[in-house]
């Protein structure tokens, strides 16, 4: 028998929606092995995780609460990427956004207009971050993954030198949080629950953002430049104002993901605003393909690994890094699986016959 | 007639059925005897050096090659013609080791070989020559000939011991590159004979050259031929790809003909014309004529005023051009690719800066505008780079068509997907690209129904100027006799067209004034009626012009 490896022609549909569920059932199956290594039946764990996540008024709602942010940032990740660019820094975008939502709650803003506020400066916080790894792409063609990682380290110790430092709340003992909010600058909750209006929100984003990409000129020109970047230019596309318009674009979503967190959730500024949720857009945009609606189902699949992650944490005393591992597994699986949309394996089990 | 040829080997001898007709020899098959050396009927030197038999390769959805049987005598030059698509480059990418055939069997050198991959082949003493060139820009013609080969001495590399050998090659064949230069300042010629020498430095037996000429000037290819057949004077086996009839009846001594992924017939040159080939290669009749009536040129359309630019690594590559392209006329431009040719493409469409000088259309200055404007002025283009430039590959077919104007079919900036649906089922039709449904991916078509597609794009657009940049390059016969008449009946219209191309036969044939470029400048402009061929190819090989 020999294995024959063969160049596809042509590759099918369903192998763009198989890659993406085989890449989740090993990565579960991997998980399921470091478990059951560490003393834990992978079975009941993942029976822990669904039970937590969905048998509880709680659990749904706190499932909807992780979810958003990561569509978000997966939105923030996808627009990007339908142009080619890997936009690595939604976290840092994250950061930003949580700070400058932060700085007008507790600084600046008179009550009644605090939360529109709060939102128009997260998100040009975002922009304006997002907008540097763009300018330099555009310009100087600086690879985008490496400024877009390094701006995330920069993001997230100037939110930590904050709360160290000139930010730190007077009543909060030593942590490093800022002080709590005003009333007025906390998103709305329902069902007495976390759940907050920044959740519907993020769904309506999704959709308006999935109207812009397939709809609109502007997507087009996108997944023009994104498909072929010469054939843009040549179409008449500036390739520059699509790169940096992708990345603003990605960094407003991130920015206004940071401002949801923190005046949805944690009601304060934070050293660990997002326990790397703008990492989490990345396999979540791999997984949809670049596409919003399915950005939505994937982000759904990371929500519940947090929902469960603490709640394995919780019940087995394993750390919610094993979060982390699934992801990586995730994107290691997708990009291997990239093989075979462009190969085709087959078995053949006697020599052809000369 | 039929006639029975022995034909002897050394260590195997075959027994061959040869039907021998007008000059076309039908292989119907091989068995193996234990006859000795046989009564050759074509001399000692008609020994067999490569046998394939009976290759076949599918891909998905397509048979490449059918029960292919090629065999190459010792020291010919072998022609292996045919049209785009016909299973020339699966044929000769199984025996280079790139493919593994479905069924068959290779013979080489007298003995049962199965490469699996080109070092396999590179080491039993095939060496092949690509299309596209598989040099190493930044480095020397030393290093690169030297790129993978165990000089004595190794590790350490014996540069003293490896001039030695080239220059002694050099001196047998006549093949001549300049062993320190880089390859990134040489001209395509002189990267070609690096790659043949790279070849024959590694001792190589059989060596094939996949399309040599596409990329030569008349003069070049000229040196080329006188090169190969040295060559096959010192014993060397040439296999000569080509789609080119008449090359391969200047250079060869024997030639295959492959169809469809079938072997249609091989041919003795000397027996055989240009029409018969033609024939087996179409498999039916074609008037290969076309004339372009002449025309009363018009107004100047497109105009260029000592027009300075660089190209991608700063030099600069066009050198003051003055053209003007007039209503109603071609005008072709002739020269040796990367003389200035990708680069004038660049400036008119306004892809690239122009550093110095004018480029008028209609009047207009638009040596400063963006594409975008330059399109809707009405300046259409069939790009060099097809499928790099003119394609966005995994776009489908109607996004493809819509490439350059989508923004015309979008109202308040939402795209109007039922008059993009209409518009492709519409240019589809007539423009005869096949193709079993509109959303398919732009890559699953064939290379002629790529052409077909960006022509079907360019010329909907109805502009009042066109640049044709290798318009009917790597298609069939069929493909190029398409756009050349499409291109004619443009200019009838009395648009303008700007044609590029380094056939020059093509030049010749469909346009009204010829400009020659050379190194980024215009050597010499002439009329069709006093077009003096020999000339042209002087002044595209940089001769002086007296």
């Amino acid at each position: 028998m020999r294995i024959k490896v063969e160049r596809r022609l042509e590759t099918p549909k369903f192998i763009y929606i198989l890659i993406p569920l085989a890449s989740i059932i090993a990565s579960l199956i991997f998980v399921g092995i470091l478990l059951f290594l560490i003393g834990v039946n992978p079975i009941d764990a993942y029976s822990t995780m669904i039970y937590r996540a969905f048998g509880t008024k709680f659990g749904v709602t706190e499932l909807f609460v992780k979810t958003a942010p990561i569509i978000l940032t997966g939105l923030a990740v996808s627009i990007p990427l339908r142009a080619g660019l890997w936009n690595i820094g939604a976290e840092g975008q994250l950061y930003m956004g949580a700070f400058a939502a932060s700085f007008i709650a507790l600084y600046l803003s008179p009550p009644p207009v605090v939360l529109p506020f709060m939102v128009i400066m997260a998100v040009l916080a975002g922009m304006m971050w997002a907008s540097i790894p763009g300018v330099l792409k555009a310009k100087f063609e600086l690879n985008e993954i490496i400024s877009t990682l390094l701006l995330n380290y920069v993001a997230i110790y100037w939110v930590e030198y904050l709360v160290y430092g000139p930010m730190k709340g007077k009543e909060v003992y030593n942590f490093p949080y800022s002080d709590l909010f005003s009333d007025y600058a906390i998103l709305p909750r329902f069902f007495g629950t976390r759940f907050h209006a920044g959740v519907i929100v993020a769904f309506i984003l999704a959709i308006a953002i999935y109207i812009l990409i397939t709809r609109t000129s502007y997507g087009f020109a996108v997944k023009i430049v994104g498909a072929n970047p010469k054939a843009a230019e040549y179409a008449g596309i500036s390739r520059k104002k699509i790169i940096i318009s992708t990345m603003i674009l990605g960094g407003a979503i991130a920015g206004f993901a940071g401002m949801m967190e923190v005046s949805g959730l944690h009601m304060r500024l934070r050293a660990a605003v997002s326990p790397g949720y703008g990492y989490t857009g990345i396999p979540v945009a791999l997984l949809a393909r670049g596409n919003p609606l399915f950005v939505v189902m994937a982000a759904f699949l990371f929500g519940l690994l947090y929902v469960g992650g603490s709640a394995m944490q919780t019940t087995y005393g394993i750390p919610v890094a094993v979060v982390d591992v699934f992801q990586a597994l995730v994107v290691l699986f997708i990009i291997g699986g990239d093989f075979f949309t462009r190969y085709r394996i087959s078995f053949v089990f006697r020599e052809a016959s000369a | 007639m039929s006639l029975l040829l022995w034909q002897g080997g050394k260590g195997c001898n075959f027994y061959k059925l040869v039907e021998h007709y007008q000059g076309i020899e039908i292989n119907m098959g091989n068995r193996k005897t234990k006859t000795e050396r046989g009564w050759a009927l074509q001399g000692e030197n008609s020994d067999i050096i490569l046998e394939m038999k009976n290759i076949t390769k599918v891909f998905p959805g397509v048979v490449a090659n059918d029960r292919v049987n090629l065999e190459v005598r010792r020291g010919e030059i072998h022609g292996l013609l045919g049209e785009n698509g016909a299973g020339k480059t699966t044929l000769m990418s199984i025996l280079y080791g790139l493919y593994r055939p479905d069924e068959g069997e290779i013979i080489f050198d007298g003995e049962k070989r199965v490469f699996s991959s080109p070092k396999d082949a590179i080491e039993s003493g095939i060496g092949m020559v690509h299309q596209h060139f598989m040099l190493v820009n930044k480095m020397s013609a030393l290093n690169n000939i030297l790129l993978g080969y165990k000089t004595p001495g190794d590790p350490l590399l014996d540069y003293e011991w490896a001039r030695e050998k080239i220059r002694s090659i050099i001196e047998v064949y006549g093949i001549d590159a300049e062993l320190d230069e880089r390859v990134i300042n040489m001209s395509v010629g002189e990267e070609q004979r690096v790659e043949i020498l790279k070849s024959l430095f590694r001792d190589v037996k059989l060596l094939i050259l996949d399309e040599p000429t596409s990329v030569l000037t008349p003069i070049e290819s000229e040196r080329l031929f006188q090169a190969l057949k040295r060559m096959s004077e010192k014993g060397l086996t040439v296999l000569f790809i080509t789609h080119k009839l008449r090359e391969a009846l200047e250079v060869t001594d024997r030639i295959t003909v492959l169809r469809k992924g079938r072997n249609v017939g091989t041919l003795i040159t000397k027996r055989t014309d240009e029409k018969e080939l033609a024939r087996l290669m179409v498999g039916r009749e074609i008037d290969m004529k076309i004339e372009k009536k002449g025309v009363e040129a018009g107004k100047d359309v497109l105009k260029l005023e000592n027009v300075y630019a660089r190209n991608d690594r700063g030099l600069m590559a066009l050198k003051g051009i003055n053209l003007s392209v007039r209503e109603g006329e071609i005008l072709g431009i002739a020269g040796v690719s990367g003389n200035g040719q990708k680069e004038l493409e660049e400036v008119i469409i306004g892809l690239r800066p122009v550093e110095k000088g004018k480029i008028l259309f209609n009047g207009e200055d638009i040596t400063f505008s963006s594409v975008r404007k330059r399109t809707r002025l009405g300046i259409s283009c069939i790009p060099e780079n097809r499928i790099e430039t003119g394609l966005a590959p995994s776009l489908t077919i109607e996004e493809n068509l819509i490439l350059r104007d989508y923004e015309s079919f979008s109202r308040n900036g939402f795209m109007e997907f039922d008059m993009i649906e209409a518009h492709a089922e519409k240019l589809v039709e007539e423009y005869g690209i096949k193709t079993p449904s509109t959303k398919a991916p732009a890559r699953t078509l064939s290379g002629g129904n790529i052409q077909r597609l960006i022509i079907a794009r360019e010329l909907s657009r109805n502009p009042l100027f066109l640049i044709a940049s290798q318009p009917t390059r790597g298609l069939d016969i069929a493909g190029i006799d398409y756009v050349r008449r499409k291109l004619i009946s443009l200019a009838e219209e009395g648009k303008a067209i700007l044609l590029i191309s380094e056939d020059l036969e093509e030049i010749v044939q469909i346009s009204d004034r010829i400009a020659v470029i050379f190194e980024g400048e215009i050597r010499g402009i002439f009329d069709r009626e006093n077009v003096d061929i020999d000339r042209v190819g002087l002044l595209m090989s940089g001769g002086a012009d007296n």
